[in-house]
């Protein structure tokens, strides 16, 4: 379990090292502050995995390094129960000139391991690294994917109660990816406690039950993953619109089943209705997989929209987007849409999607930029989760995983 | 974390660092060993037959050469520690800033692989002066006492260095220049008694006299070390000790930021 109470640190920065000489003996200030983190509260029980994100520089590694004992907080507290573990940025602490075997051994160590239990767990941490003969070169012939897989094989061993994961893992190749995908599911489900940092948003969503934005040092909206991480692309979404200053985020309760959504609004531009259509024009909250559905949606505009893209996307129940274009990404010439008036868009698409429940929502931008794959000057509204769909299975289609059915077909061919 | 949990550790660490110092070498750890070899050899043998520099009011042609030896083998034991301990934190700042550790951990292993090289350097010597014919007293049992002390004292002294280093680097050279001076103002190379009269109440100020001096008197002149001085070298450093933990309390959270 770990539990942060007000945590706050603020790096003193200083114009050369000997300032603080001076600032101790004269007791006079010579420094201005920084603040990394402020008051930041949470709590990881057993079996439980938080995400933190948020851009570069907000304070996320910060973090890291104060739950894992290398910083200490200015105020605050940290409780962690049992041994906490990590795979903190590249070759934690690993000495170059040693082997991979070597490190092992004086790495085990410095995370509390004796020699013995080293010894036990040795061939463990070799195999899952797989690293071949290189475990017997120094470290300083690795590549950074290697030092990677040689970090996280130590530290998972190290038998933690805790494990933070920051952006170090996307190094790794997919195959080992996966695996630490794996074993860090193995460690939730044995009642291990998890931080993950990441700028992968479906991960996020998938490994997390909870999550938390970080922007300069302050959490700025924490809960279900999925409600963070829209907040976070409409963030993000917001600062690359070149028009800055009128769009805003907003922020609704959804009080039926307690969770929240963050759209991004525009005062100008209303999404005035969405409907789910079939073929012959009946509205329905429901389909069977493989039929073909049409999204309907009206919006009103005060301005005058010289090139009006417009977009969908749908994610699954975990909040994994599915599939999501738009009309700029579609290569279609849309008309300029004059002030005061409304526009009516038709999607028409097939779902051949596994049965479930998904979700679907828009969005709105003017002016595509050229030689992007879908970035817009100005993006006029992001609207989360507006309408949901039930896909039923289809009975005359073939069983199936995964997430959408591929429609395959097979060939034969026997010799003798 | 205990002292018995950090033990693996710090055994580990000082291992490592008696490894590494000629790590890349053929011969490795055997230079941990003819280094001292050789030193001794100089010392006991081109001072004795070739210079005939002898202790004053002793006929023993060796009597130099182990008055030498009985104070530079110490000598460079404590300097080593002290210099070393005080640049650790700068050394070892991959570590530091990758993996929580106790920072105390650090001096401690200089401590230990410090004195696993003065325990060899000693064992080479005292073959050396078996092989000389030299008459062993039941003294050397001491000298056990006077290193413990001796490592004691440059471990306050080198932490408390070594936090200081971190934030004004400068000092590390500094450090390397004062302890030039301070071998040269410690009876090592001459004898106490050859100093002049306004010189001698600087030995019995010089810490590093308090314990040089007990090696001195027990291989040179058999004689008992003065345990007054000891006595007070012990007090010197449990006050050391004292400042060392207030001022890690005090600085840790800046020594972590600034590495």
């Amino acid at each position: 379990m770990i539990r942060i109470q007000g945590v706050s640190k603020k790096f003193k920065i200083y114009a050369t090292p000997a300032d603080r000489l001076k600032e101790k003996i004269l007791r006079r200030p010579c420094h201005h502050e920084y603040a990394a983190l402020s008051d930041i509260s949470f709590e990881v029980g057993p079996g439980e995995t938080l995400g933190i994100i948020g851009e570069n520089g907000a304070g996320k590694s910060t973090l890291l390094k104060i739950l894992s004992g290398i910083l200490l907080p200015d105020t605050g507290s940290v409780e962690v129960t049992g041994k906490i573990t990590g795979l903190l940025e590249l070759g934690t602490g690993f000495n170059p000139e040693l082997t991979g075997l070597q490190n092992i051994f004086m790495n085990g160590t410095f995370l509390g391991m004796t020699h013995e239990e080293i010894e036990a767990k040795k061939d463990t941490i070799i195999g899952f690294a797989e690293l071949g003969d290189f475990i017997n070169e120094p470290i300083k012939t690795y590549s950074s994917g290697m030092l990677m897989r040689l970090g996280f094989a130590i530290a998972i061993h190290a038998d933690p109660e805790c494990f933070l994961v920051d952006e170090a893992l996307s190094v790794g190749d997919a195959y080992f990816q996966q695996k630490c995908m794996r074993k860090i599911q193995e460690f939730k489900e044995s009642g291990g406690s998890i931080i993950f940092v990441s700028h992968d948003m479906n991960a996020v969503k998938v490994l997390c039950d909870n999550a938390i934005m970080l922007e300069k040092g302050e959490i700025i909206i924490g809960g279900y993953p999925k409600e963070v991480t829209d907040y976070y692309l409409n963030y993000i979404v917001k600062k690359m619109n070149q028009d800055d200053g009128v769009c805003k985020t907003r922020i609704t309760q959804n009080q039926r089943n307690k969770t929240t959504t963050s759209d991004l609004i525009h005062d100008a531009i209303k999404l005035v209705d969405i409907q789910i259509l079939t073929d012959d024009g009946r509205e329905i909250g429901h389909c069977i997989s493989e039929d073909t559905i049409t999204i309907k949606q009206i919006y009103s505009t005060k301005i005058y929209l010289e090139e009006p893209h417009f977009g969908f996307f749908i994610r699954n129940r975990f909040g994994q987007v599915i599939f999501e274009s738009n009309t700029y990404c579609m290569s279609i010439k849309t008309m300029p849409v004059p002030a005061n008036s409304t526009v009516t868009v038709f999607f028409t698409i097939m779902v051949p999607l596994i049965p479930g429940e998904y979700s679907i929502s828009l969005g709105i931008s003017n002016k595509g930029i050229k030689g992007t794959r879908g970035d817009f000057k100005e993006y006029l509204g992001i609207f989360n989760d507006v309408k949901n769909i039930s896909i039923l299975k289809n009975d005359n289609s073939i069983q199936y995983g995964g997430i959408f059915n591929m429609n395959p077909t097979v060939n034969f061919m026997v010799n003798e | 974390m205990s002292l018995k949990q950090q033990l693996p550790l710090l055994w580990e660490l000082a291992k490592r660092d008696l490894w590494e110092r000629y790590s890349g070498s053929s011969l490795g750890a055997l230079w941990s060993i003819i280094y001292p070899l050789v030193a001794i050899f100089i010392y006991l043998v081109i001072f004795a037959n070739i210079m005939g520099a002898k202790l004053p009011g002793s006929s023993n042609v060796y009597s130099y050469g182990i008055y030498l030896i009985a104070g530079v083998i110490p000598w460079t034991a404590f300097a080593s520690t002290v210099t070393r301990a005080s640049t650790v934190y700068l050394d070892k700042k991959n570590i530091i800033s990758k993996i929580p550790v106790d920072l105390n951990c650090f001096p401690l292993y200089i401590v230990m692989s410090e004195s696993m090289i003065f325990a060899i350097t000693v064992a080479i010597f005292f073959v050396f002066l078996f092989v000389t014919g030299y008459t062993f007293t039941p003294l050397v049992l001491f000298i056990p006492l006077i290193f413990a002390i001796q490592q004691l004292f440059a471990y306050a002294l080198g932490s408390i260095l070594g936090i200081f280093v971190v934030f004004v680097r400068d000092l590390k050279e500094a450090v390397n220049v004062i302890f030039q001076f301070w071998f040269w103002l410690t009876p090592i190379v001459y004898v106490a008694e050859i100093l002049p009269e306004f010189a001698k109440p600087l030995t019995e100020i010089n810490p590093g006299y308090w314990f040089i001096g007990g090696y001195q008197q027990i291989l040179s002149y058999q004689a008992m070390p003065n345990f007054g001085a000891l006595a007070f070298l012990l007090l010197v450093t449990v006050a050391l000790m004292f400042c060392k933990i207030k001022f890690m309390r005090m600085m840790e959270r800046d020594l972590r930021d600034c590495i």
